[in-house]
C-alpha cells in the first residue's frame, strides 16, 4: 500500500523527504540525499500556519495519539508479526509520552522549567530530555549521547 | 558494494592503507574514493583493527512486504505526529516568549524524528524501492507544474534509483 500523495499535508510530504533524505544519506549517496533535501525544502515552503493554535490543541493529539493511534497500530504490528512497526512504535510511542509529560510541566512551570537548564532532542528517536546534560546513552533507542542535541532558547 | 569509512571510529592506524589494492582508501578527503574501490573485496574491512571500515551495498533486496492494516495505522500515526509540527511551529510563530518557542521547538523537531520513522516502516526504508519510485512519480504528475519544483532534481533522482 502506497502513501496517497493527494491526500496528505505539505508537511506529511515534507517528513516523508526528510526520511528518504537521511537513508541516502546514510548509503553515503550525496546527490541522491541533496535531490530529496531539495524536494523536502519544496514541500517545507508550502506548509501553513494555523490560527489560534495553543498548548491545549497539541496535548489534545498527542492524547489521542497515546489512547487511540499507538493502540491501533500496536495491536495491527502485533498481528502481523511486523518486527520494524513493533520496533517504531515502541520508541515513538515512548518518545510522545515524554512529550505529553513535557507539555504538563510547562503547563504547570512555564518559563521556569527550561530557565537555568537545558533541553535535548535524541536525533533517531525523538526522545526528550530536560536537563544539564543528556544521559550517555539514550534510554529509548540506546544510541550514544552524541546523537542527543541541545535545543537553545532563542531570543527573536 | 563498496568500502566506507566511519571517521568517528577511524584512529589512523592506516592499516587500510597498506593493504588497499587500489589505493581507494588513500584520500584527501578522508573517505574512501567509492570508484576506486574494488566491488566487495573487503580486504580493508577485515584488516581495520578499530571496525571503522565497513561496506555499503549497491543494491538492496526488495522490501518485506507490509500487512495493509499495518500501513493504514501507521499513516495516520504520521499523519497526526505532521498535524502536531504544524501546530507547534504555529504556537511558535505567532508568540515572542523564548521559552514557549523552545518547548515549541523541541515539540516540532521530535515529531518530526517520530515521523520520519514512521515513514520509514512504512515501506519507505531505502530509497531504492518501487514505493519511493512511485512517490516521486506521483509528485511530479500532482505537483510538477507548481512552481519551485525540482522536477530536474526529480527526474534525476528517478533515474539513479532505478
Amino acid at each position: 500500500m502506497d502513501a496517497d500523495v493527494r491526500q496528505m499535508t505539505w508537511t506529511e510530504l515534507e517528513a516523508l523527504c526528510t526520511n528518504l533524505e537521511k537513508a541516502c544519506s546514510k548509503q553515503l549517496r550525496g546527490e541522491e540525499a541533496a535531490a530529496f533535501a531539495k524536494l523536502a525544502s519544496f514541500y517545507g515552503a508550502k506548509k501553513e500556519v494555523k490560527d489560534n493554535a495553543s498548548i491545549a490543541d497539541l496535548v489534545a493529539l498527542i492524547n489521542a495519539d497515546l489512547s487511540e493511534g499507538y493502540a491501533r497500530a500496536n495491536k495491527e504490528a502485533a498481528a502481523a508479526n511486523d518486527r520494524g512497526a513493533k520496533r517504531a512504535l515502541l520508541w515513538g510511542e515512548k518518545s510522545s509520552k515524554l512529550l505529553k509529560s513535557l507539555l504538563a510541566r510547562y503547563e504547570k512551570q512555564g518559563a521556569a522549567l527550561t530557565e537555568n537548564t537545558g533541553v535535548f532532542v535524541c536525533e533517531i528517536c525523538g526522545f526528550v530530555y530536560v536537563g544539564e546534560a543528556p544521559p550517555d546513552i539514550c534510554p529509548i533507542c540506546k544510541v550514544p549521547s552524541f546523537k542527543i542535541h541541545p535545543v537553545r532558547k532563542e531570543a527573536i | 558494494m563498496h568500502a566506507a569509512r566511519n571517521l568517528r571510529l577511524c584512529t589512523k592506524d592506516c592499516v587500510c592503507l597498506f593493504i588497499c589494492p587500489t589505493g581507494a582508501t588513500n584520500t584527501e578527503n578522508g573517505q574512501i574514493d567509492f570508484e576506486k574501490c574494488l566491488d566487495g573485496c573487503r580486504l580493508c574491512v577485515d584488516a581495520c583493527s578499530s571496525g571503522a571500515i565497513y561496506l555499503v551495498s549497491s543494491t538492496y533486496p526488495k522490501p518485506q512486504p507490509k500487512e495493509e492494516g499495518v500501513v493504514k495505522a501507521i499513516f495516520d500515526l504520521a499523519r497526526s505526529k505532521a498535524e502536531q509540527e504544524d501546530v507547534a511551529r504555529s504556537i511558535s510563530e505567532a508568540s515572542d516568549d523564548a521559552a514557549l518557542r523552545q518547548i515549541c521547538s523541541v515539540f516540532e523537531q521530535s515529531s518530526r524524528i517520530i515521523g520520519e520513522d514512521l515513514w520509514r516502516e512504512s515501506g519507505y526504508i531505502i530509497a531504492q524501492s518501487e514505493a519511493t519510485r512511485t512517490l516521486l512519480k506521483t509528485m511530479i504528475k500532482e505537483h510538477g507544474n507548481l512552481e519551485g519544483f525540482p522536477l530536474e532534481e526529480v527526474e534525476e533522482l528517478l533515474s539513479r534509483l532505478s
